[in-house]
Order: C-alpha cells, then sequence, then structure tokens
C-alpha cells in the first residue's frame, strides 16, 4: 500500500508545473544571473591577490640578502608580494605591460618605480621603506654592538612573518557567495508549496480529492506519511540538482566538504517541505489562498535572510527582532551554508542543523496534529 | 426479504443555527436504486457525508450492512464506492493513473487491482483515453473517469452523488445506463439528485428531501397516489373569461383551474375522459385554442403538492 502511494505521490509531486518551475528552472535561472551579475566583481575587484613586482639587482650582495627576505615573506597563495627576478629592460616592459605593478631595483638600499598610485603600489613603497629601515638596523647594530645581532635579526625576522596574508579561516570568504546560499534557501522554502498539496489533498473538508481519500479504507496517516516522503524525495532531488548546478555548473566554490553542503541542502529541503505541510493544515482558506500564504511567506523569510538584498540580515540582527533570523528557516540555512564553508570548527553548523531538524519535526507534528480529524464539522 | 443496507434513523445535522437535515430516517434494502431527491440545499449532500462519516452529525445512528459507521470502520469503507459530484481526480495523473491509484486504496493485489482497472475502463467506455490527463477530456468523459474512479474495486454499495451535473444529454444517458448496469451485477444504488426525470427512470425507490426533512418516500407509483393529481391538461389559448375558467372548475373530477404563460392548466384528480369534456367546453363557448398536452403526474408534482412550491424553483 505505501508502495503504492509513494509511486503515485512522485509522480504527481513531479508533474506539477509549479514544482518544476520553481524548485529546478527557477534556481538555475536565478543562479546564472547572480553569477553573471557578481561572478568578476570578486575576483576583479575584492578578492585580494599579491602584487606581482619585478626586481632588478645591481648589487650581489645586497640581492643575497633580498631574496632571504623575499623567501621569508613567502611565494605561496597567501603572500603579499610575488617576485620576478629579470634585467631592468624587461622589468620597464613588464612595468608598461602591467604585467607588473612596480620595479624594486637592488642596490646599496632598494629603490622603487611603480606606474601609478593605488593600494598595491602604496603597499609596495611601505614594503620598500621598511626595508631600507630594517637594512639601516642591522647594519648600525653590527658596526656599535655586534652582540646585539642575533637578537635583533630575530626581532625583525618575527615582524616580517605579519606581512603574510592572515586568514580567519580555511573557507572562501568570497561574500557574493551568500546570495548563492540565499538562492538555495530560497529553493528550499518553494519547496512549502509541494509540502502545502499534502495537507490539502489528504484533508476531506479542503479538497474532493482529500474527501475522496477519506472515504477510502485507507488509514489517512498512511496516506499522509506516504505523501509526505514522496514530497520529501522530490524536494531532495530537486536541491541536489541545484547545488549540482552551482558548483559544476556556475563553479561557486561551496568549500571543501561538499557530501556535507548537499545533505544540507537536502534537510533545508525538508524544511521547506514540512513548512508548507503546515501552512496547508491551518484553517479552512481554500487551496489557492493558502499557495499564496506559502509563497508570500517564502518571500518574506528568504527576504529577511538578506535574499533581495544583503543587508537587511545585518539590520535585523542589529534590532531587537535580533532574534528573530535565528529561528527564521531561511536564515538559519544560509548559515548553515555560510558555516560550512568558513569555519573550520563545526559549533555553527551544528546549532544550525539541529534547529533545522527541530524545524522539520515541530512543524510535521503540528501538521499531522491539524490533519489527524477524521470528521468534519462542514465540507 | 432482501438484507438492509443503510439504516439511517433520526439523522440530525445543524450548521450553527441552520438545521441541514432534520430527524431524518431511511432504510435501504440490498439490491435497490434508491433515489434521493430534492431541489440544492434540500441536505442530499450532507446526508450522504453524514452516512460516509465524512461529516460530525449531531444526533442519530448511522448503519451500512448492519455495522455502525465510523472513519475507523475501514473493512465497511471497503465495501463502499463513492462518486461525488465534484470531479476528484488528480489532473497530473493519466486515466488509467488515476483509476489505478484510487482502486490501490481499496485492492493490494496487484494482478487483481489490473484485472479491475481493465473492466473500469471498459466499462466507463473510456478505453482510447487511457493515456489522457483529465485537462484533455471533455466534461463528459471526464465525469466517466470519476466514476471509475469510484467503482473500480468493485463495491457492493455506491453512493452517486449528482453525477451528472453538467454533463451533456448523450453522456447522462450513458451514465445512466451504466448505473442500471452496476445494479444488475448486484451493487445496491443510492443515486441523489434534483432531476426528478432521471429519478424517475432508473430509481426502483425513491425518498424526496426538502429542508432536511424526508417528506415523501416509496415507489414511483406510491409516491404518485400519495397526490390528489392524476392528470394535468394544458390547452394553448388566450386568456379566458372567468365564467369560462368557473364552468371548467365544476366539471367531474376537476379540482384546479388556472392560466399562465398562454397556457390554460386545468388539473384532474381520477376519472375517465377529462380532456374530451374540458375541450366540450371550449368549443360551447367557441374558445379557439392550439395545442392541447395531456399530462401523468411526474415527482415534480408530488414535490409541488407536498411542498407548494416547483423542484426547479427551490435550486
Amino acid at each position: 500500500m505505501f508502495r503504492h502511494n509513494f509511486k503515485y505521490d512522485i509522480l504527481t509531486t513531479l508533474r506539477v508545473k509549479e514544482v518544476i518551475i520553481w524548485l529546478i528552472i527557477y534556481p538555475i535561472a536565478l543562479g546564472t544571473f547572480f553569477k553573471v551579475a557578481f561572478g568578476n566583481i570578486y575576483d576583479n575587484d575584492i578578492k585580494f591577490t599579491a602584487v606581482k613586482t619585478a626586481v632588478v639587482i645591481n648589487s650581489e650582495q645586497n640581492g643575497k640578502a633580498f631574496r632571504q627576505v623575499a623567501e621569508a615573506i613567502g611565494q605561496d597563495d597567501d603572500a603579499a608580494f610575488s617576485f620576478v627576478y629579470t634585467d631592468k629592460d624587461d622589468a620597464l616592459k613588464q612595468l608598461k605591460d602591467e604585467d607588473v605593478r612596480g620595479i624594486i631595483f637592488v642596490d646599496d638600499k632598494l629603490s622603487l618605480t611603480v606606474a601609478s598610485n593605488s593600494l598595491k603600489s602604496t603597499m609596495l613603497e611601505k614594503f620598500v621603506e621598511k626595508y631600507n629601515l630594517n637594512a639601516k638596523i642591522i647594519t648600525d647594530t653590527a658596526k656599535i654592538d655586534p652582540a646585539k645581532i642575533q637578537t635583533v635579526t630575530q626581532a625583525l625576522t618575527e615582524e616580517i612573518s605579519t606581512v603574510r596574508s592572515q586568514a580567519l579561516s580555511k573557507g572562501n570568504t568570497n561574500m557574493y557567495d551568500q546570495y548563492f546560499y540565499n538562492l538555495l534557501a530560497m529553493v528550499a522554502m518553494f519547496g512549502s508549496l509541494a509540502g502545502l498539496h499534502v495537507a490539502t489533498h489528504n484533508q476531506g473538508n479542503l479538497s474532493p480529492l482529500g474527501a475522496r481519500k477519506c472515504i477510502s479504507p485507507t488509514p489517512k496517516i498512511k496516506t499522509i506519511l506516504s505523501n509526505l516522503c514522496a514530497t520529501f524525495a522530490v524536494q531532495a532531488m530537486c536541491m541536489a540538482i541545484a547545488v549540482t548546478f552551482i558548483i559544476t555548473v556556475l563553479r561557486v566554490d561551496m568549500g571543501n566538504r561538499i557530501p556535507l553542503v548537499y545533505l544540507t541542502a537536502i534537510l533545508a529541503g525538508f524544511v521547506g517541505s514540512s513548512l508548507g505541510f503546515v501552512i496547508g493544515s491551518i484553517g479552512r482558506f481554500n487551496e489557492s489562498t493558502k499557495n499564496a500564504l506559502c509563497t508570500a511567506s517564502s518571500l518574506l523569510l528568504c527576504f529577511c535572510s538578506g535574499l533581495m538584498d544583503a543587508s537587511i540580515k545585518q539590520k535585523i540582527a542589529e534590532s531587537s527582532f535580533a532574534w528573530f533570523n535565528k529561528v527564521n528557516p531561511a536564515a538559519v540555512m544560509c548559515e548553515s551554508f555560510f558555516s560550512l564553508n568558513i569555519y573550520e570548527d563545526y559549533t555553527r553548523y551544528i546549532q544550525c542543523v539541529v534547529t533545522m531538524i527541530i524545524t522539520v519535526v515541530v512543524f510535521i507534528t503540528l501538521g499531522l496534529l491539524m490533519t489527524r480529524r477524521r470528521k468534519y464539522a462542514s465540507l | 426479504m432482501a438484507n438492509t443496507v443503510v439504516k439511517i434513523e433520526n439523522l440530525v445535522k445543524r450548521y450553527k443555527e441552520l438545521i441541514a437535515v432534520d430527524h431524518f430516517d431511511l432504510e435501504i434494502k440490498q439490491g435497490e436504486v434508491f433515489g434521493l431527491l430534492g431541489p440544492n440545499g434540500s441536505g442530499k449532500t450532507t446526508t450522504i457525508n453524514c452516512l460516509l462519516s465524512l461529516l460530525d452529525f449531531d444526533k442519530g445512528e448511522i448503519e451500512i450492512f448492519g455495522e455502525k459507521m465510523t472513519p475507523t470502520n475501514y473493512a465497511l469503507k471497503k465495501r463502499i464506492g463513492v462518486i461525488s459530484q465534484n470531479v476528484a481526480v488528480y489532473d497530473e495523473l493519466t486515466v488509467y493513473e488515476n483509476i489505478d491509484y484510487f482502486c490501490g486504496l481499496y485492492i493490494t493485489d496487484k494482478a487483481t487491482r489490473k484485472q479491475y482497472v481493465d473492466e473500469a475502463i471498459k466499462f466507463v467506455g473510456l478505453e482510447e483515453f487511457t493515456k489522457f490527463r483529465p485537462k484533455k477530456l471533455s466534461g463528459g468523459l471526464l465525469r466517466r473517469l470519476n466514476i471509475a474512479c469510484g467503482i473500480a474495486h468493485k463495491p457492493e454499495l455506491i453512493i452517486l452523488d449528482e453525477p451528472t451535473v453538467a454533463v451533456d444529454p448523450q453522456s447522462r444517458n450513458r451514465i445512466l445506463e451504466g448505473i442500471l448496469e452496476l445494479n444488475a451485477q448486484g451493487a445496491t444504488i443510492i443515486y441523489t439528485s434534483h432531476y426528478m426525470e432521471e429519478v424517475e427512470q432508473i430509481c426502483s425507490r425513491i425518498a424526496i428531501m426538502d429542508k432536511g426533512k424526508n417528506i415523501a418516500l416509496g415507489t414511483k407509483a406510491e409516491l404518485k397516489k400519495m397526490i390528489k393529481n392524476t392528470e394535468t391538461v394544458s390547452i394553448e389559448t388566450a386568456q379566458p373569461e372567468d365564467s369560462v375558467i368557473q364552468q371548467l372548475r365544476e366539471l367531474p373530477h376537476v379540482y384546479e383551474v388556472s392560466y399562465n404563460d398562454g397556457k390554460l392548466y386545468v388539473y384532474c384528480s381520477g376519472g375517465k375522459h377529462n380532456l374530451i369534456r374540458i375541450l366540450g367546453v371550449l368549443q360551447e363557448k367557441d374558445i379557439h385554442f392550439g395545442r392541447v398536452y395531456s399530462e401523468l403526474p411526474t415527482l415534480n408534482d408530488v414535490f409541488l403538492e407536498i411542498t407548494g412550491k416547483q423542484l426547479r424553483d427551490s435550486e
């Protein structure tokens, strides 16, 4: 019996146009729009990259010292500067072609040539100034008090390490990824439309279909549970499609815990479906009114989680309604994706997951309590 | 004597101040095609919904096949098929899938179900439309699908609640023939309608409802015997003088004469050759007339005489 119901519930859910539009086509379209709109802003204008600098060594002795410092600063992804050793002509050509931001000439002292004033050229200026100052301190210490040379060198080496960029986490800090988290939350919330049908199609006082099921010999709880399972399965599939599209086609960096991203998305989908189920179970409004109510609540919750304007989330956090986004399913979903991507530690992520599980349990219990009635006062 | 299939005793259903079903009693025997006739709002559907345990009711007892009907009496529900006045099918499923789905709520064995579904499709004549979605079906075909979904599991008691609303005459006849066929196969039928012609055509016993009350119960002949009228003569003519109407009233067996919309109506109770006597009066007074009709009483006359209003006026 369960299999029979489940099979047809899957078929009916998959054939509902709204499900295809809102849960599959819409996220693909909006995700593509987000990628086109925000995709390069971060890489071009916000994401920090090492300042590419040509180095022309005119003094072999000082050049050796410079190479040591350059190595200490680092040449990996986190490095603030990327040095290219070359001759003067090639360096000038690279500067002209904007392949490098500046040229450092290593003579007795360092000297710098930059093409234009910018944040990166200012960084180079500061670096050269600091280098020359430290070189003078070491030279002067060697002349005045050679015994302290080691202490001074060590202190200056520790200072060098601060030149490396310091990450708060291992995650991706692209602030525009927030829109993709919100998009996934929105797909999950639109799953409420499928959840709504579970309630309306099983209540004798809400639809002729509900009445027909109520007078059948199949216990109501069986039809509702198989219906819910089918809705969850379809919703899980839609969430998986959305995540796969965002990661593989749009190439949005969702971090390196991809299986957990999928699981979180699927759980978020369950939250959306169960929200629809509870809305569908409340009161005796007709199906179109409940549809409108469902769509409006989904959009409102997504709005508060920052889908339309990222600053809204901040404004709510600073207001006396800060608690709202702690229980707002859409905000909790976004927060879970964010925590998963940004923090090494799982504490915040687990909090979000627990909140979502509690939400699903509460919504389904409430829905079942409200739809459990087998006789109605009026039809 | 046939077994009692449905027994309703003293059923009362109130919607706040409104009494939708008012101390309603009914007993339906096995093998009957029982008609529940009444205008819209008379309480027919409410009675059916109480019978099916879909609606709470304030007072009364309901038994089906000798058992008390409750929402959890699943064994009893298996023996009942319902065709509601609102089409209750999934728009997303095909004709075959819809019938299979609803049949599956009653029949778990796959092979039996397949056989039943095929038979139901054949019964309602939807063989050519099995892969169609409901939205592609005409109103009549949709009603037939609705019927197939209600009867595929071969119920012993079939309740049809106004199944021919908004159906073309051809489909209506097919539906009515189908109902008689189901009855011939052994099913007991409860048929609710406000179309007296349909009820007269197929029902062996009829209850007439008005304002939630059972105002008359019996076979067609028994119901018609309850009223004074045995013949109504209508004559197309110009408005006759009062003296002519008075003379007609004084004829034997005539108990009422009226003139409406270009027609003179003469109501007779018993007797023979009423028409000849009436036309004789008109000829004697040199009154020209057009077409003349002589009609036997209908259920509408029964309803009219008992309630003082036409069945269709009450809609």
